[in-house]
C-alpha cells in the first residue's frame, strides 16, 4: 500500500504533513513520490492564496478521472475555508481538520459508512481546535535529518484583513510546553540543527491559557537552559511572531542563549500607518521601531527579515513610499515581498482590489531594488569572516554544496562535499553580494 | 460519490438561539441571544456566523460583562453579503459564536482609576456601551460620530453630559459635521486613555489629531471596523 502526499503552503503545512506521513506509515502504507503509483493520494492545502486552493482542484480533478481506471481514496486536509470545504466535499474522499489526523486510520476504514448529508449540518464555519493536542501528539516523520519544525501553537485570533488564516486553522491554541521541550530535546538529541517552532502567531503562545501555560519569552528560556546543558550544537527559530505581541524580554531571551538563534523574521507587511491601520495590523510604525531598536540594541549581530504585501488596498504611491523609507531605515537583510490579491474569506476580498497589477509590479521591483542594495550592504561586513554554516542543499546551476549561516544567510561553497550535508562547518567568506554569499570550508 | 465528511465539532457550547432581536434605525439592528458561555472582557469582539452558512464576521460584543443576555450591533450593508442574511433571520434561529477575540477589552484596575475618552463611528460604539454596562462609574467621554442623529444608538442609556454626538449630514447633534473635526477642538487631560473604534480612515485622521496634540501612542487604542 503506497500513498502520495502533496503539501501545499507554508511550514505548518509541512509540520503537519509530517505527522500525516507518521499516521499513515504506522497503518502499513509506504510514502511514494509517484502519484501514479499510489492507492491512497492526500493533499495538505493552503488558503493563503489562491493559486495553491486551484492546484488542489486541479489535482483532485485528475485524480477522480484515475478512479475510472483503479481504486484509489483520496483526502484532504490543511489549511480550508469552509466555502472551499463544501466543494472538496463533493469531490474527495475524506476531509478532516488536522486536529482529527488521528481517526484518520478508522475514517480509512470507515471510509463509505458515513454519509456527508448526516455530517454537513455539524459543519462548523470556524474550526475548533480542542482537540489539537491529539494531533500534536503523534510523532512526526521528518523528512530531514538535520532540518525540523515543531508547531507550538495553531489558529490565529489577530484577524488582519488581508488572511483568512483564522476562519482556516481557527482560534490559537497553545500546545503545552512540556511537550515542546521533550520534542526540541529528542531532536537535538538526535542530532537535528536547525530546529524552527512554528505557529501562526507563536509570541502569542500562552496567552490563550490565560495564565496556565508558559509564556514565549519564558518558553524560549527554557529552551536555552536546555540548550546550554546539551552536547549537541543547534539553532532554534520560531516563525512567525506579530510586532503587537513582541517584546524586550523576548529579545533579552534570544541575547542570552547561544542555542537561540540570532535571526528574527518580524512581519512589518506595510511601513504606511494607514495600511497598517486597514490591514487591521494593530501595531504602529512606532512599536515596530522599537522593536527594531531593542533588536540592534541587545543583538546587534542578529538578521532581520520580514513579509511584505505591496499594493495592498488604500495603498497609493505615497503610503508605497512609506514602505521604501521603512526598507532605508530598518535594512533588512531579508524580505518576503507579495503583491496583493484578494483571498476569498479575507476581510479585504470584500473590497475593491483598487491597485492595477502593473502598479503592483512595479512597486515589487521598486522595492526589491532597495532589500536588493542593503541585503549586499550587509553582507559585505561577512567578508573575510569565519562563519558557522548549516549545508543544506546544492547549488543547481553549479552543483556546489550551498548553506545557510545562523542568520539564515545563503552561503554558496566552491566545491560540493556530500559529506558535509546537514553538517554545521566553518566557512571563511570570500565574496558577498545581495542575498546571497560564497565562500570556503576551512 | 461517496464522501466522509469528519465532524470536528457537536452541536455544543458554540451554538446560540436567538432570543430577541431590537430595530434601533431602518437599517440597524441588535440581535440578543442567551448568556455568553464564556468570559469576555468589555470591548472584545466575536466571530459570528449563520449556522447552515459558511461565512462568518466579527462584531464587538454589544452588552457588558454581566448582562443576561450576549448582545451584537449589526448594520446592514447595502448589497452586502453578510448583514443582508443577519437581518432576515427571526427569533429562534440558531448562530454560531465563538470568541472571545482581540486586545480591546477593559482591564478592570484601568477602568477605575482611568480617565477614558471613547471616539466612535457609527456601530463602533459597540465595545464602548459595553464597557459602560460593565463599569457603571468609569470616568468617559464618549465622541460618537454619525450621518443622521437617529443613528445614535441607544443614545439614552449613556449619561448625556459624557455623550457628544457628532452628525455630518444633518445638524441634529452637539457638534455638526465630522468628529474629527469635533475633535481637533477639544482639550483633554494629558493623562487621559484615547479608545477608537470605527472605519480605518477615521481612525488614522483621529491618531494623527491626537498625536499632534501631544499625546503619546501608547495612551492611544485603536480597534478598526472592517
Amino acid at each position: 500500500m503506497k500513498y502520495h502526499l502533496i503539501t501545499l503552503g507554508c511550514q505548518m503545512n509541512i509540520a503537519d504533513s509530517e505527522r500525516v506521513s507518521s499516521v499513515l506509515e504506522g497503518m502499513g502504507y509506504t510514502r511514494t513520490e509517484n502519484e501514479e503509483d499510489a492507492s491512497l493520494l492526500g493533499i495538505l492545502a493552503c488558503s493563503v492564496r489562491q493559486k495553491p486552493i486551484d492546484k488542489v482542484y486541479n489535482k483532485i480533478a485528475q485524480w477522480n478521472r484515475w478512479k475510472n481506471k483503479r481504486n484509489l481514496l483520496t483526502f484532504v486536509s490543511g489549511c480550508l475555508l469552509p466555502a472551499d470545504k463544501d466543494k472538496f466535499l463533493k469531490t474527495f474522499d475524506l476531509i478532516f481538520p488536522m486536529s482529527e489526523l488521528g481517526q484518520l486510520p478508522d475514517m480509512i476504514r470507515e471510509y463509505g459508512v458515513v454519509t456527508p448529508a448526516a455530517l454537513k449540518s455539524r459543519q462548523p464555519i470556524m474550526p475548533k481546535n480542542e482537540h489539537i493536542a491529539g494531533m500534536w501528539s503523534i510523532a512526526p516523520k521528518h523528512q530531514s535529518t538535520y532540518e525540523a519544525y515543531v508547531p507550538i501553537q495553531n489558529g490565529c485570533d489577530k484577524f488582519c484583513t488581508f488572511c483568512a488564516v483564522p476562519y482556516t486553522r481557527g482560534r490559537e491554541v497553545s500546545r503545552p510546553s512540556s511537550d515542546i521541550i521533550d520534542e526540541i530535546r529528542h531532536l537535538a538529541n538526535q542530532g537535528y540543527k536547525s530546529i524552527t517552532l512554528l505557529g501562526q502567531n507563536v509570541n502569542s503562545y500562552g496567552l490563550d491559557k490565560n495564565g496556565e501555560e508558559i509564556s514565549f519569552a519564558e518558553l524560549l528560556r527554557q529552551i536555552g537552559e536546555f540548550g546550554k546543558i546539551s552536547e549537541h550544537e543547534f539553532w532554534v527559530y520560531f516563525t512567525s511572531p506579530h510586532p503587537e505581541d513582541m517584546n524586550r524580554e523576548v529579545i533579552e531571551v534570544i541575547a542570552s542563549y547561544d542555542c537561540l538563534a540570532k535571526q528574527i523574521h518580524l512581519p512589518m507587511q506595510s511601513g504606511d500607518e494607514r495600511v497598517l491601520i486597514k490591514m487591521n495590523r494593530r501595531h504602529s510604525m512606532d512599536k515596530y521601531r522599537r522593536i527594531v531598536e531593542d533588536i540592534r540594541e541587545l543583538i546587534p549581530q542578529a538578521t532581520l527579515f520580514t513579509d511584505i504585501i505591496v499594493g495592498f488596498t488604500g495603498e497609493g504611491e505615497a503610503e508605497f513610499q512609506n514602505t521604501v523609507a521603512a526598507f532605508e531605515e530598518f535594512k533588512f537583510n531579508m524580505a518576503y515581498i507579495a503583491m496583493y490579491s484578494p483571498r476569498p474569506g479575507a476581510a479585504s476580498f470584500r473590497w475593491e482590489d483598487e491597485v492595477s497589477s502593473e502598479d503592483k509590479k512595479d512597486r515589487l521591483f521598486r522595492l526589491s531594488q532597495v532589500l536588493k542594495f542593503y541585503s549586499n550592504e550587509n553582507n559585505q561586513f561577512y567578508l573575510e569572516k569565519t562563519m558557522r554554516v548549516l549545508i543544506n542543499g546544492t547549488d543547481r546551476k553549479t552543483g556546489f554544496s550551498t548553506g545557510v549561516t545562523e542568520g539564515k544567510i545563503i552561503v554558496r561553497l566552491d566545491k560540493h562535499d556530500h559529506s558535509l550535508m546537514g553538517q554545521l562547518v566553518n566557512v571563511k567568506i570570500t565574496s558577498a553580494t545581495f542575498l546571497s554569499m560564497s565562500g570556503e570550508v576551512v | 460519490m461517496m464522501s466522509l465528511m469528519k465532524p470536528d465539532m457537536q452541536m455544543d457550547e458554540s451554538f446560540y438561539k436567538i432570543e430577541d432581536i431590537r430595530q434601533l434605525t431602518g437599517n440597524a439592528f441588535s440581535i440578543k441571544l442567551p448568556k455568553a458561555r464564556f468570559a469576555f472582557k468589555a470591548g472584545q469582539h466575536i466571530s459570528l456566523g449563520i449556522v447552515g452558512g459558511n461565512q462568518s464576521r466579527e462584531y464587538s460584543i454589544y452588552s457588558g460583562e454581566n448582562d443576561p443576555n450576549l448582545e451584537v450591533l449589526i448594520k446592514e450593508v447595502q448589497n452586502g453579503y453578510f448583514t443582508p442574511q443577519l437581518r432576515r433571520l427571526k427569533v429562534g434561529r440558531v448562530l454560531e459564536i465563538h470568541g472571545p477575540f482581540g486586545k480591546f477589552g477593559m482591564e478592570p484596575e484601568l477602568a477605575a482609576h482611568g480617565k477614558f475618552v471613547f471616539i466612535a463611528s457609527g456601530t463602533g460604539i459597540a465595545p464602548f456601551r459595553s464597557i459602560i454596562r460593565t463599569y457603571p462609574t468609569i470616568d468617559y467621554t464618549i465622541i460618537h460620530g454619525v450621518r443622521y442623529s437617529e443613528e445614535a444608538y441607544d443614545r439614552d442609556q449613556y449619561d448625556s453630559k459624557r455623550y457628544k454626538l457628532c452628525t455630518s449630514r444633518e445638524n441634529k447633534g452637539d457638534y455638526y459635521g465630522r468628529l474629527t473635526g469635533y475633535l481637533k477642538s477639544c482639550t483633554f487631560a494629558p493623562e487621559t486613555h484615547f479608545d477608537l473604534c470605527g472605519n480605518s480612515d477615521m481612525i488614522f485622521d483621529a491618531l494623527e489629531i491626537l498625536k499632534d496634540k501631544g499625546f503619546d501612542r501608547d495612551q492611544i487604542h485603536c480597534e478598526v471596523y472592517f
